[in-house]
């Protein structure tokens, strides 16, 4: 009886879960779905029929004219420098930073933690004033590097905070028995605690890349000339031109999504638990 | 002897180096800047600036449009969190409810974290198009209103346009943060629970909230903060308007250091949205603190 009455209650809440992670889940599937349908689309059809799904004929017309007629390849090959450049800093910094903070500082490491949460109270909008005299100065606008340099003020202080969590993990006693062999420092870190976490410097390397890629507002204010800008500015600028082709924004569009998501699902089951995990303790 | 812990000490310090110079040079100084320039004249261009002493702080506070984008920036990150963590607490709890294709429904629903604000952006513009967007054709469609929704430009939709998009885009990371701190519950307290008779609302008040409430807490510190000083979403979706409906603090404070070019205003604007922002993590962490000394 009170078994019977235990799984009819499990059957019909797994039943609204479903229904429940169904609806979610087109929520969720639905812009990505649209804007790669949109791109692959023939130019009547998007103003003619808004609600038609499947295209009536796949053309690629968009993605040519994306590349061939706006270079977008360049502005693509601008994010791929800044992102991939910020990242192999920002992890050097951070990987020693985090491992220096863990083993030798450790008091201060908690100090540290507090420093980090009060710089990620820190408006963007705050830092890019400053930036954008200090840049402007520096006579470094529509510099890939200056660019580079503002993305390690958000990067490195997340990714100390990431890698700290996976430092963490690495048992003291390995490390001890490498410095009886006659390693020093330096080895013990770079041939033992290293590669322990290398998986999750991977991770947080690919999330660095990623938060990157997808930057905004600081690439708004220090890049402004077309070949040096980001995709994220380029996309925008392509809303500013006088007749704006709904067709011709989502291939653009696609192109920059697309390797942000291949990478995120790399990555996300290692990342999720380290977000709130890592900082608490 | 001597001299070898003095080397030793200067190795470990140069691997925290680096990332104290990053921090300093690239977060402190130039909030130490920006808080000097609060108390200029500066201009966005001229190289002249003189000391005005509070006559910035003394602008914006008796500026009205200050105050509608302050009450609109707290309406914003409220609606916006109380929304994300509702989806995204009942979607895991959903997630952790089901046998089959958890994984498949999992790796589906975080796509939106995934999103370069620019492209959520675009993506959301086309879909809610008043003339060719799919949301808006398909509504008058299916016969639920008569004439073309303006979702970004009508003054009665926009706001919660703008907050539906922002939900849609931070669900998944609670969902997420949610999901793993989940996996820290002890299993047998549920069974014992049930053995007692509570019913599956009491284990998740009495033994759930309990055990992840500091994990979760941290989270809304954090997601408070990040989603007050958004500035691109709204930016890049409406702008701020229309007619100021939508525009945040961030987005009053651009307008005013790159649209008038006031660069000393829009400096005392962030430093003010610094202060209050400084103010209400003091709290969260009070709150917090006393959680983990009462011992989840």
């Amino acid at each position: 009886m009170e078994k019977s009455r235990k799984l009819k209650r499990g059957w019909f809440g797994s039943s609204v879960s479903y229904i429940y992670l169904i609806i979610l889940s087109v929520c969720a599937m639905f812009p990505l779905l649209w804007i790669v349908l949109s791109s692959i689309k023939s130019k009547g059809e998007l103003s003619n029929s808004p609600t038609s799904f499947l295209p009536k004929q796949i053309s690629f017309d968009y993605y040519r004219i994306v590349i061939e007629e706006l270079d977008f390849g360049t502005n693509l090959l601008n994010s791929v420098i800044v992102a991939g450049s910020t990242t192999l800093l920002a992890i050097f910094i951070s990987t020693i930073g985090a491992y220096g903070v863990v083993r030798f500082f450790p008091r201060f490491g908690k100090a540290l933690t507090k420093v980090l949460i009060t710089t990620y109270m820190f408006p963007p909008i705050l830092l890019a004033i400053p930036y954008s005299i200090i840049i402007g100065n520096l006579g470094m606008f529509n510099n890939r590097f200056g660019l580079i340099i503002v993305y390690l003020s958000f990067s490195v202080p997340y990714a100390i905070w990431l890698l700290v969590g996976f430092f963490q993990t690495v048992p003291l006693e390995i490390e001890e028995a490498a410095k009886i062999d006659g390693a020093n420092k330096i080895q013990v870190y770079s041939q033992v605690a290293l590669p322990i976490v290398a998986p999750g410097v991977v991770a947080v390397a690919i999330y660095t890349f990623i938060n990157a890629w997808n930057e905004f507002l600081f690439s708004l204010i220090l890049m402004n000339s077309s070949s040096k800008m980001t995709v994220a500015v380029a996309l925008k600028s392509l809303e500013g031109q006088e007749v704006l082709d709904w067709g011709v924004m989502m291939a653009a569009s696609v192109l920059v999504v697309l390797p942000s998501i291949i990478f995120f699902m790399l990555i996300q089951k290692r990342i999720a638990g380290g977000l709130a995990s890592g900082s608490v303790k | 002897m001597e001299q070898k812990s003095y080397k030793d000490k200067l190795i470990s310090f140069s691997f925290i180096l680096p990332a104290i110079l990053v921090v300093g040079l690239l977060l402190f100084f130039p909030v130490a800047t920006s808080l000097f320039f609060s108390f200029t004249s500066k201009h966005l261009i001229k190289p002249n600036y003189d000391f005005v002493g509070f006559a910035n702080y003394v602008k914006i506070l008796n500026d009205s449009t200050f105050w509608h984008a302050f009450f609109t920036n707290i309406k914003w990150t409220v609606v916006s969190l109380a929304g994300q963590i509702l989806v995204g607490f009942t979607a895991a709890l959903a997630l952790e409810r089901i046998r089959h294709f958890k994984g498949l429904f999992r790796t589906i629903l975080i796509i939106p974290w995934a999103f370069p604000t620019i492209v959520i952006a675009m993506s959301w513009k086309w879909i809610l198009n008043g003339v060719s967007g799919f949301l808006p054709n398909f509504l008058v469609d299916i016969g639920l209103v008569q004439e073309i929704p303006q979702f970004l430009s009508s003054a009665n939709l926009v706001f919660m346009t703008v907050v539906f998009i922002n939900i849609w885009f931070g669900s998944p990371l609670i969902m997420v943060n949610v999901l793993s701190a989940l996996q820290t519950v002890p299993k047998d307290q549920y069974e014992a629970a049930e053995i007692d008779g509570a019913s599956s609302w009491q284990s998740f008040i009495r033994i759930t909230l309990p055990h992840i409430r500091i994990v979760i807490g941290l989270l809304i510190v954090l997601r408070t903060i990040w989603i007050f000083n958004s500035f691109d979403m709204i930016y890049l979706l409406t702008g701020g308007g229309p007619a100021g409906l939508t525009q945040i603090v961030p987005i009053y404070a651009y307008n005013l250091g790159w649209g008038l070019k006031q660069l000393a205003q829009s400096s005392a604007v962030t430093v003010l949205l610094l202060i209050f922002l400084l103010g209400v993590s003091t709290l969260y962490f009070r709150l917090l603190n006393k959680w983990e000394r009462e011992g989840a």
